[in-house]
């Protein structure tokens, strides 16, 4: 019997816990990855790399601000575009700045997770394409993007740059 | 990356560890518990009409809650086979927060018993443990008009209405009844629930399921019942 009522007491001390499961972080973004020619990774070494993109009130907005050293990024995705449109600055050491335009084409779905979580948009990558003045091709490798981030989204490749 | 935290894996393992501590060391106890008491007190004892005030109170202070009834027959004070109906009901409109609304209304059913684990089993007040099955099929509205996105600076009206879902679960139960006076008594019930199997749509798991509770792998929840002898 004081097992049972240890039990139940148990219980109740654990059952007046409660937690708000939300993401740790409440936003969608794609993963880019350099690539080059042969498939191995490409890393901005001493380029560097900036994404903007054109807003509904037809300001510009800095989705990534002259990053260098990386072989990987993260690019934000629109909630409810069918077609983002972003364009992508390299700049050299020389002073040489490259501009290209990559559309990216998807299917957007609602996604709720609590009502205590902020309502968020997950997304079915279906087309990319772009300009060629640094980049050299940029395809789909991972369509899904939702919270798990983990894989890349896009691999990048870019033209031979030294 | 989302993360969760462990908590229900861990009230899970905790739940059942003190079950198998409880069946192990009193194995013995434990068939006299089970075993119908050789008396003159005949096999069919009457009805027992019961209903929750855990439920509507909750409804009265917060965004959801349930109504909730149940008819309870009375086995030579022994077992008490069970049905549980109640209506399960959220409504939260424009969360101040998320500025979601959440909406549903609906059934839910459970059948089940309860065992009577006082040693002197025709006292007037009983001690007892049970287990339900339970199921429902809810619909729900989950909406947030003017969503806006923090980049582009669109807005866009969010969510879905009459969304089909279902789900079954069970339920341990550990209570008390007392006789107040005549027919009546009064007891309380605390209830772990662990969700066998469920159904939802495309837009995610759903927030509140009709007399489960707030939406997740298991749940904890206590009764208390206004019980009437028939």
């Amino acid at each position: 019997m004081r097992k049972i009522i240890l039990f139940v007491f148990t219980a109740i001390v654990i059952g007046a816990c409660t937690s708000i499961d939300c993401p740790v972080q409440n936003s969608v973004y794609t993963v880019y990855g350099l690539l080059k020619a042969n498939g191995t990774t490409d890393t901005l070494t001493v380029d560097s790399l900036s994404v903007t993109t054109l807003r509904a009130n037809q300001t510009v907005d800095t989705l990534l601000d002259r990053i260098t050293g990386k072989s990987t990024f993260d690019i934000p995705i629109s909630y409810t575009q069918p077609e983002d449109t972003l364009f992508f600055t390299l700049l050299d050491t020389l002073g040489n700045s490259y501009r290209d335009t990559v559309y990216l084409k998807k299917d957007n779905y609602p996604h709720f997770e609590s009502v205590d979580c902020q309502a968020s948009y997950f997304h079915r990558l279906t087309d990319v394409r772009s300009t060629h003045h640094i980049i050299d091709s940029i395809v789909i490798n991972n369509p899904t993007v939702n919270y798990e981030a983990t894989s890349e989204h896009f691999y990048l490749y870019l033209k031979a740059r030294y | 990356m989302k993360q969760r935290p462990n908590i229900s894996t861990s009230i899970s393992r905790l739940v059942i560890s003190l079950v198998l501590l409880v069946v192990a060391s009193s194995a013995h106890a434990q068939l006299k518990l089970f075993r119908m008491e050789k008396d003159s007190i005949p096999l069919f004892r009457g009805f027992a009409v019961s209903f929750d005030l855990v439920g509507p109170a909750m409804l009265m202070l917060s965004d959801h809650g349930e109504y909730e009834g149940a008819l309870r027959l009375n086995l030579h004070d022994q077992w008490f086979p069970i049905v549980e109906i109640g209506i399960g009901k959220a409504n939260r409109e424009n969360d101040e927060v998320t500025g979601i609304t959440y909406k549903t209304t609906a059934p839910y059913f459970r059948i089940g018993a309860d065992l009577n684990l006082m040693k002197n089993k025709h006292a007037a007040n009983r001690l007892y443990g049970g287990l339900r099955y339970a199921f429902t099929s809810y619909k729900v509205d989950i909406l947030r008009n003017g969503l806006k996105d923090p980049v582009w600076l669109t807005t866009s009206d969010f969510g879905v209405e009459g969304m089909k879902c279902s789900m079954h679960w069970f339920e341990v139960v550990f209570g008390i009844d007392a006789k107040i006076f005549g027919p009546l008594h009064l007891g309380w019930n605390v209830r772990y629930k662990r969700r066998i199997h469920h159904k939802e749509g495309d837009i995610g798991e759903t927030w509140y399921v009709p007399g489960f509770g707030v939406n997740d792998k298991d749940q904890i929840a206590a009764n208390f019942n206004v019980i009437i002898d028939i």
